[in-house]
């Protein structure tokens, strides 16, 4: 359906020095993000969704395997191709109270990317596009918010200002990073519109990391999500797929869990038993797929033997690293009774 | 009958900032049943962590009571002025009749001892010093809160994840067999499948120790999932109470509606959301009226010029204070009605 992908990670490993460990915190991830798609990762803390995120805006290099950028290893590229990869990949980072500099008024904010990269011809150029950003992001009069700090604005409105600061370069990808975690419930849902809008009219990417399910939802209805568990996507697909007829037995256990703002229906849900609630260290993973510990469909001298890639399963639209559900097979319930020796 | 254990009557709290006061509670009045699970739900700045500090007279020195009365009803009937407690009875109080477990576990243990020393410490500044008793009961809570309680006893609070630490938490709140049980956003911090353990085990707890709760969240889902009762906070004052389905499905105060209106939901197809406009009000100079009504699109004069007071609106128990509540409820019934034609 689509020519080519903005960005593919290809078998791409990730480990951190913790003192003497490695910890390994991804593994093996594969992934294309297309031009103009909203592709969500989702997870729980430590799943690694965030340093995935850091790989595809281009701050952060692989241990091994590849990220690779318009067909071209993004390592490999240099002078030019390399600042325009750079402009093309933006981040917006979760605290707005940390990623705004505190001594710069909004406009000095603004400028810098503009002047350092050259986009604009002269101070007059320069201010109208600053005016131009602020009002792509409602933040308006622009002539009330150019004079300001950061913390003269709201917490909503400083995530505004992010937004404006990534949109400064012109980029065809933005990495959302937990970008409306922190901000009040009542406000989120007209960032998340604003971004959905601005990603139409200017014809961008975005990777939304989240750790809120029903948000990322709300968010990729017409997108992708990717389910990240202990470093390795462990389902991808079609939002409305993967919300609904969920595959794999972590996913499922996921949306069971998670509380509904209804309480008829929060109510009536009935929630998954999982056989341990411990999550395994990185640093102390058990062998073959990573679920096995806690999964209550686990297949003894399958699942707990080799890591599942992830494949296509029948009677889903959505790729899945689950051993029982890759080979066509039902989930059972594990019984606890045949655990002998 | 009497079964309320708490009654709250026009408090108000404010801090003082260097702009001036900063009313952060304001008239505040509610009353909390044997067995009630009662969640606040607001936003941040609304007051209801202020609120709950308040209840147990723990909020820090730059803040005032202004005023109002806190009646707390003992096992035994007699009733307590928590606001009249001298220090030595407030400690008692504190614990042993209302315990609180704070958002951050982490930083609520203290990371140099032991956790059995944590429990001991605990007993015995409240007069317990029986050891084999103590341990005898907490082994008991431990595993009520589904901890490996030999494991637990002996580890230092780094061996613990955020969720045993917050299972230890509640477990260490309930050793006294206090009457209330304060939790402030127990699950914010957590993964999911551990908020849905420490819910289920709030459940449990609440089941079989027979408290009353009262719970303060941002998250409405998790009121919608344990609250009898939900009561919306907004610039310090309480603006909608009743029971959890009539604030839910038969909402009567715009802002209760504005809230629904923007968090999304598991369940269904893709859903109309929207944002409430505007930000929150400064509550040093906070707006005339209805506080909300600078982002109530209901709004009318009446709205800007006077407050309205937080009266019995449709069934019983449910309280809002709203001009508009007829409006608002219209609306409500309206967008349910509309759901439940496209769902069929």
């Amino acid at each position: 359906m689509h020519a080519q992908p903005l960005i593919e990670l290809r078998r791409v490993y990730r480990n951190f020095r913790q003192g003497r460990n490695t910890v390994p915190v991804l593994q093996d991830i594969n992934l294309e993000i297309y031009p103009n798609e909203v592709l969500c990762l989702v997870g729980e803390s430590g799943c690694g969704k965030t340093t995935t995120g850091k790989i595809i805006a281009g701050l952060l290099n692989t241990s091994s395997g590849e990220m690779v950028f318009e067909g071209k290893s993004f390592d490999a590229l240099e002078g030019e191709a390399k600042a325009d990869a750079r402009r093309a990949l933006q981040i917006i980072h979760q605290d707005p109270f940390a990623s705004l500099n505190p001594s710069h008024t909004i406009e000095q904010i603004l400028r810098f990317p503009l002047r350092r990269h050259k986009l604009a011809e002269n101070n007059a150029a320069l201010r109208r596009r600053i005016w131009e950003l602020l009002t792509m992001v409602d933040l308006t009069p622009p002539g009330d918010i150019v004079n300001k700090y950061p913390h003269q604005l709201s917490g909503g409105q400083r995530q505004r200002v992010s937004i404006a600061r990534a949109l400064t370069v012109q980029p065809r990808l933005i990495v959302a990073d937990e970008a409306v975690s922190m901000v009040d419930v009542s406000i989120r849902i007209s960032l998340l519109k604003m971004l959905q809008d601005l990603r139409r009219r200017l014809g961008m990417a975005i990777v939304f990391v989240t750790h809120d399910l029903a948000l990322a939802k709300y968010f990729a209805w017409e997108g992708r999500i990717a389910v990240m568990y202990l470093g390795r996507i462990v389902e991808i697909g079609p939002t409305p797929q993967i919300i609904q007829n969920p595959s794999h037995p972590y996913t499922k256990a996921l949306i069971a869990a998670i509380p509904e703002a209804d309480p008829d229906l929060a109510r009536s849900k009935q929630p998954m038993p999982l056989r341990s609630e411990d999550i395994p260290r990185l640093t102390e993973m058990p062998p073959g797929c990573a679920f096995h510990p806690r999964c209550p469909f686990f297949v003894e001298g399958m699942c707990d033997v080799a890591v599942p890639e992830l494949a296509p399963a029948p009677g889903y639209d959505q790729r899945v690293a689950c051993w029982p559900l890759n080979r066509g097979e039902p989930l059972r319930l594990h019984d606890p009774t045949l655990e002998t020796s | 009958m009497n079964d309320v254990v708490l009654s709250v009557r026009d408090l108000s709290i404010s801090y003082l900032v260097r702009r001036g006061r900063l009313k952060a509670v304001q008239n505040v009045s509610f009353d909390l049943h044997r067995g009630e699970t009662l969640a606040l739900i607001g936003e941040s700045a609304c007051g209801k962590s202020t609120l709950n500090l308040g209840l147990m007279r723990l909020l820090p020195k730059t803040a005032r009571i202004d005023g109002g009365q806190l009646i707390y009803t003992r096992r035994d009937n007699t009733p307590i002025d928590i606001l009249k407690l001298k220090p030595r009875d407030l400690r008692r109080f504190r614990w042993q009749e209302c315990a609180m477990v704070f958002q951050a576990a982490l930083n609520s243990l203290n990371p140099v001892i032991r956790v059995q020393d944590m429990v001991y410490d605990t007993a015995r500044a409240h007069g317990e010093t029986n050891r084999d008793r103590v341990k005898k009961r907490i082994m008991e809570l431990f595993r009520l809160v589904r901890l490996d309680p030999d494991r637990v006893f002996n580890a230092y609070p780094h061996e613990l994840s955020g969720g045993m630490r917050q299972r230890v938490l509640i477990a260490l709140s309930v050793l006294l067999e206090p009457q209330i049980l304060l939790l402030d956003e127990p699950t914010t911090a957590l993964d999911i499948l551990t908020q849905r353990a420490i819910l289920e085990i709030l459940k449990d707890l609440r089941r079989q120790l027979g408290l009353s709760i009262i719970f303060i969240s941002h998250d409405l889902s998790i009121a919608a999932e344990i609250a009898d009762t939900v009561a919306t906070m907004y610039a310090g004052h309480i603006v909608e109470k009743g029971p959890v389905g009539d604030v839910f499905y038969r909402s009567r105060h715009a802002y209760t509606r504005g809230l629904l209106d923007a968090v999304p939901k598991l369940e269904g197809d893709a859903q109309e959301l929207a944002s409430i406009p505007g930000s929150p009000p400064d509550l040093i100079d906070p707006p005339t009226g209805c506080k909300f009504h600078p982002r109530c699109g209901f709004a009318t004069d009446r709205c800007h010029d006077d407050l309205p007071a937080l009266i019995p609106v449709g069934a019983e128990h449910h309280l809002a204070a709203c001009w508009e509540s007829d409006q608002v409820y219209a609306v409500t019934q309206e967008k349910r009605e509309h759901a439940r034609a496209t769902a069929d």
